[in-house]
């Protein structure tokens, strides 16, 4: 029995984007500190093990190799829109990050940084204001945010102008995220984008993220690198955060009205018992 | 022996902080947590010296930029006027920013061409008398060591001061008397070498 937070060691992690092991040598990554390979055979299927061959469970789904290293309690996460047969779905790579899990998803969830660390991209001084939104618990658990609007120059590579955005966020598991946004070409459709951080350690992740974008002419390489560039602008953000684990007490940080999804994040993962990557509130003191 | 409340450090030049920048060091000792600093000078001259964390999102203010007389945030653009209060939050432009955001500021003394600092220092930074300041040299030894090998190297002209950085790092400040750093460096360097030779 492993003494980890068993909130992650008996849930699914990606851990290798599949086009990366058909095309090359083996994986070799660490999940909760368990060192891993990860290989294609010569019929394209692949194989997760541990180095020390203790037995995990494997999956294969949107383009990723997922593992679980306990007792899976749940599959991996469903996302239905994986199915519509216009959506392709794209992986951008597995980037490396050296801070906890949970800063990464919080990231993705703040609005008030697009502005200034996307600037020009997703978000321009001045137009940095973060109106009113509604944040709800979702029903199997986790959070999800509504209403979020924000003006964005290059919304995505498809993107010719400026334009209001609509946003929906939501966080189903406490290190997996998605945002929903309106295509620049399909305005009544969403292209939705997903974020995995993949614990490494505590203080260590692997960002995964996988577009499931509508057809409006870019091409998956296009995406790609535009998202690469997004993360690229919040690699050093996220490695300049300290502490690395997230503070989950209530005053730790100093949140605003603008920050209501990361206080909601903050207070379900203190609610589930969450302890890796965090600090959790009735530690805080140590 | 470790960073000491009530005492003054040295933990930077005055020519390591122009005008609008932000100079990175830390004060830390044996048996307490390194504290991360974030040391700049607002546009009228003025030298603050900050906890380098920003306290909406813990980001390094060394990432940060220097705006006139106020520090900005890299992460959401907060600004911090000299003291530390926040004065304005781009995500919020209309919101009265509430006293209690407020970057810790550290006591602050200039001197001799150094910025010194430290846990509720007690009257005036030690005088080093007249000269230019050195170049700062990091030493991968604890501050005690450091300081007896000082005690009794031969070194005139130069009065010197130290910066406990963590366990096992200290950097040596100071000013030497005639003017001539070059060769205050070389017997510093000198010095560095023979103590972190031995293991």
């Amino acid at each position: 029995m492993s003494t980890i937070d068993p909130i992650l060691w008996n849930d699914w992690h990606p851990v290798a984007e599949t086009c990366t092991l058909l095309s090359g040598p083996p994986v070799e990554t660490v999940l909760l500190g368990v060192p891993l390979v990860i290989a294609a055979d010569a019929d394209g299927a692949f194989h997760a093990r541990r180095t020390d061959d203790v037995p995990l469970h494997q999956d294969e789904r949107y383009g990723l190799v997922w593992v679980c290293l306990g007792t899976p309690e749940r599959p991996v996460l469903a996302i239905p829109e994986a199915d519509e047969p216009d959506r392709p779905a794209v992986t951008v790579g597995s980037i490396r990050v050296q801070t906890a899990g949970p800063r990464v998803i919080e990231n993705f969830l703040d609005l008030g940084h697009l502005g200034y660390v996307h600037a020009r991209y997703l978000g321009d001084d001045p137009h940095t204001q973060v109106l009113p939104y509604k944040v709800d618990a979702l029903p199997e658990g986790g959070i999800i945010a509504t209403g979020c609007k924000m003006f964005q120059p290059q919304a995505s590579p498809a993107a010719t102008e400026g334009f209001m955005v609509d946003y929906v966020y939501k966080v189903e598991r406490p290190l997996a995220t998605c945002l929903y946004k309106a295509n620049p070409v399909h305005r009544d459709r969403f292209d939705v984008i997903f974020l995995f951080a993949q614990p490494v350690s505590e203080e260590e992740s692997i960002a995964h993220p996988l577009l499931l974008c509508l057809p409006d002419g870019t091409t998956a390489a296009d995406l790609r690198t535009f998202q690469q560039l997004i993360f690229m602008q919040d690699k050093p953000i996220l490695e300049n955060q300290v502490p690395k684990r997230l503070p989950l007490a209530d005053g730790a940080e100093l949140p605003i009205a603008a920050d209501k999804s990361s206080v909601a994040y903050r207070r379900w993962l203190s609610k589930i018992g969450m302890t890796y990557g965090v600090i959790p509130a009735q530690a805080r003191a140590a | 022996m470790t960073m000491v409340p009530g005492n003054w450090y040295a933990v930077a030049a005055e020519h390591d902080v122009p005008a609008g920048h932000i100079y990175r060091t830390a004060l830390g000792g044996n048996d307490q947590a390194i504290r991360e600093l974030a040391i700049w000078r607002a546009s009228d001259g003025a030298v603050q010296v900050w906890e380098d964390r920003c306290p909406h999102r813990g980001v390094r203010f060394s990432l940060g930029e220097v705006v006139g007389d106020e520090l900005r945030c890299q992460y959401h653009a907060w600004r911090f006027a000299k003291g530390g209060a926040c004065t304005f939050i781009p995500a919020q432009p209309d919101m009265k920013v509430p006293g209690s955001i407020h970057a810790k500021a550290w006591p602050v003394a200039v001197s001799a061409g150094l910025i010194w600092t430290g846990v509720d220092p007690v009257g005036e930074p030690p005088v080093l008398g007249e000269g230019a300041a050195i170049r700062a040299v990091p030493v991968a030894r604890p501050l005690a060591e450091v300081e007896t090998a000082l005690a009794q190297a031969d070194l005139p002209g130069l009065a010197l001061t130290l910066q406990p950085l963590g366990d096992t790092e200290t950097i040596v400040r100071g000013l030497v008397a005639n003017g001539d750093c070059a060769a205050a460096d070389r017997a510093l360097a000198a010095l560095r070498r023979q103590l972190e030779c031995v293991a």
